[in-house]
């Protein structure tokens, strides 16, 4: 009878449902998202927050030389749909800064403004508004200020084109050339897709890779530390509770990543039009399968060693600490993905999903390089596997002091059982 | 080929060792089909080494072991049910989920785990608690979930590491009670104690083990038969009659044991021949051959052997 299969599934199921009704990965799932869509939307949240409301400013001209229009359209930024919300701001003219004092206190103006007679040697212009007042259409109105004072200026002394060069001096456009020398435009967008998205990925491949295989460290080491472990090695193999492990909270991860995926697409759909490249997606899908099954093999072998749950887990944030080091030269690697730290950090398994999606990101990668970082990342899959599934055949039933690591060495080579 | 007597546990000629040191040396015993065998020995003697062979979880260097005549397998795995001495049970998982986990691992399918789970924790008058979390519940009766996870697939052996280890008195006889019901049924159950009162009251057959060796092995009753100290207990309706028993010839030794007086025959005395004599010269209201408790013969057992 093959039993093999369908027990390894039992426990693939058991830790699949499990992990997914625990309250940390519901935290992490939901909260991540809520987190990357808050930080796309809350400041056009926080600019379009009041654009709608129309003003009227007085203005006292001590100079004599400004010419204010009589009103101006203002426009906010507004959240989802492409509809602006526009504001209009009526300007109304006072000859003494009493007069305008007195509307204000009466309520017939919101603030006023003072050019005073050094204007053109200052620059300043005094605002005033009354106590309380908030300060976001002041904002607006500084920037309204500048292109009336430009106006005003340069009206009459140079031509239509070059008024408006100096009001708005530079518009970049972003081209790409292709390897046959045709050109291409890149809007906004496309830059985030092809810069930002893989980065965004490789965070969130970092923290589910982290997440999962912390569930199965804290797993069997629970296990361990709760001595249930003995009765399940007496219904199953260590190698059928090691691989229903993995496939499980395998399984757990891939879930995750589509989630915090589908919020990316949603949130960044709603806030800015991006896509993902399905190129960028398969590269994402390799690594994140390959540095899990590394470092969830890599933790099981720890949780098998160690005597309990807090041991395993200081032992284990060693390695944890050595996976995250993209993340603390993820600067170098952005400003000089070819130098031959980034690439050895895409080479070497512990670092080299984050570091190679990351690099992905800001650079052509040649494609040699990525086929080497994966067959590495392969061997290294296998080889921790081989000595993780020894470790825990060898030290599940071992309870008490951690072994040296000299002992463990022997053990992996000699594997008594 | 019909076999009527198949053994339910063999082993023969088993040896394990650890990093050079010997756990068990070349030890041989089977275990009968329906019967209670206990697995007694001090602590170190091998007993869960030896437990953890028959489970499968360890490999020995040497020997054969079967179960019902089979090889170990997966197969035999599930036909085993285990309650460790080192208990445990998923502390935050619901009760009736821990108990379909853990009967779906010995090889039982999920509906008939489920219907078995509902139908023994009612039997236990703990269905009321099935969606509870096992942490939730009193000690007392993690414990009896405990011997539950370890009958819930229906295991035709069950091995029981202390299984009275912790409990109460009356959690005891709970215990008790079940174990004699599954031994009634026809399952084999292998008793690993320290407790030498249970294991006299509840075992067909024993094996001793110290240090690895064993040291005693056989029926309970035959064991404490070879292990007479060959003395009688008697005692009579009034006092003055103990001066009377002193002049009877072929009495060794005479121990007075409060009410009673323990009587040792010299060698080639027969008792029915001091019976008779005891009947002519007192007015008997007891009159016993002694055999020596399990407890006696272990603690008899340990003592000789570490005298070697």
């Amino acid at each position: 009878m093959n039993s093999f299969p369908e027990k390894t599934f039992i426990v693939a199921r058991h830790e699949f449902t499990k992990t997914i009704k625990r309250k940390e990965f519901l935290f992490m799932t939901f909260f991540f998202p809520l987190l990357f869509v808050g930080i796309s939307i809350l400041p056009a949240m926080l600019s379009g927050m009041n654009p709608a409301e129309d003003q009227k400013v007085g203005y006292i001209d001590l100079t004599g030389s400004f010419e204010f229009p009589k009103s101006i359209q203002n426009e906010g930024l507004s959240i989802g749909s492409s509809e602006t919300k526009t504001s209009v701001i009526e300007f109304v003219m006072y000859r003494e800064i009493s007069d305008a004092k007195q509307a204000l206190q009466a309520g017939q103006i919101s603030s006023y403004l003072v050019i005073p007679e050094d204007f053109l040697k200052t620059g300043t212009i005094e605002l005033y508004s009354p106590e309380k007042e908030t300060s976001m259409s002041n904002f607006e109105l500084s920037s309204e200020l500048s292109d009336i004072v430009i106006t005003s200026l340069l009206e009459d002394k140079v031509d239509e084109s070059t008024l408006n060069r100096v009001r708005n001096p530079v518009n970049i456009k972003f081209y790409n050339i292709g390897k046959s020398g045709e050109s291409s435009e890149r809007g906004i967008a496309d830059i985030f897709a092809s810069f930002g998205l893989p980065i965004l990925t490789a965070f969130l491949l970092l923290f589910s890779i982290f997440s999962s295989s912390g569930f199965l460290l804290r797993g069997v080491a629970e296990e361990k530390e709760n001595r249930i472990i003995e009765i399940l090695l007496s219904s199953v193999t260590p190698t059928e509770i090691l691989t229903g492990k993995i496939l499980g909270l395998g399984a757990v991860g891939l879930l995750q990543i589509g989630i915090w995926l589908a919020a990316v697409v949603f949130g960044s759909g709603y806030a800015l039009p991006v896509k993902i490249e399905p190129y960028t997606l398969l590269f994402a899908l390799i690594y994140f399968v390959l540095g899990f099954l590394f470092f969830a093999s890599m933790m099981a072998g720890i949780g098998a060693v160690t005597g309990s749950l807090q041991e395993s887990q200081q032992v284990a944030g060693i390695f944890t600490f050595a996976a995250a080091l993209p993340l603390i030269f993820m600067q170098l690697i952005l400003t000089n993905p070819g130098s031959p730290f980034s690439v050895f950090l895409s080479l070497f398994p512990l670092t080299s999903p984050i570091a190679m999606l990351t690099r992905m990101g800001v650079t052509a990668v040649p494609i040699f390089q990525i086929l080497v970082s994966i067959f590495i990342l392969l061997i290294s899959v296998y080889v921790v596997i081989l000595l993780s599934g020894r470790l825990f055949r060898t030290y599940l039933l071992m309870y008490g002091k951690r072994p040296k690591v000299k002992e463990i060495w022997k053990n992996i080579r000699t594997e008594s059982r | 080929m019909y076999l009527i007597l198949m053994h339910a546990v063999e082993f023969e000629n088993v040896s394990k060792s650890f990093s050079e040191k010997n756990i068990l040396e070349n030890i041989s015993f089977s275990v009968r089909q329906g019967e209670i065998f206990g697995l007694l020995g001090p602590n170190g003697a091998g007993k869960t080494t030896l437990i953890r062979l028959l489970l499968d979880i360890l490999r020995p260097d040497s020997g054969e072991i079967r179960v019902f005549g089979d090889f170990l397998s997966p197969t035999t795995k599930n036909r085993i049910g285990y309650l460790p001495e080192e208990r445990g049970l998923y502390k935050k998982t619901r009760l009736l989920d821990m108990l379909v986990y853990l009967a779906q691992l010995k090889g039982m399918p999920e509906n008939q785990a489920r219907l078995n789970a509902e139908s023994l924790l009612k039997s236990l008058e703990l269905d009321q608690y099935k969606n509870k979390k096992v942490e939730e519940l009193s000690k007392g009766m993690q414990q009896k979930i405990q011997f539950l996870s370890a009958i819930i697939h229906e295991p035709e052996l069950l091995i029981l590491d202390e299984p009275f280890s912790g409990l109460d008195p009356v959690n005891t006889k709970t215990v008790m009670v079940r174990i004699l019901g599954l031994r009634a049924s026809g399952k084999t159950i292998i008793l690993s104690t320290h407790m030498m009162e249970q294991a006299q009251t509840l075992c067909d057959r024993i094996l001793m083990l110290n240090k690895g060796r064993r040291v005693l092995y056989g029926p309970v009753d035959e064991i404490r038969k070879e292990h007479g100290k060959n003395s009688l207990i008697v005692e009579f309706a009034e006092k003055g009659n103990l001066n009377a028993i002193r002049e009877i010839s072929g009495i060794k030794k005479i121990i007075e044991r409060g009410k009673s007086v323990e009587l040792f025959p010299e060698e080639g005395i027969s008792v029915q021949f001091l019976l008779e004599e005891l009947v002519r010269k007192a007015n008997l209201t007891r009159f016993e051959k002694t055999f020596p408790s399990l407890n006696e013969i272990f603690i008899e057992t340990l003592e000789s052997v570490s005298n070697e």
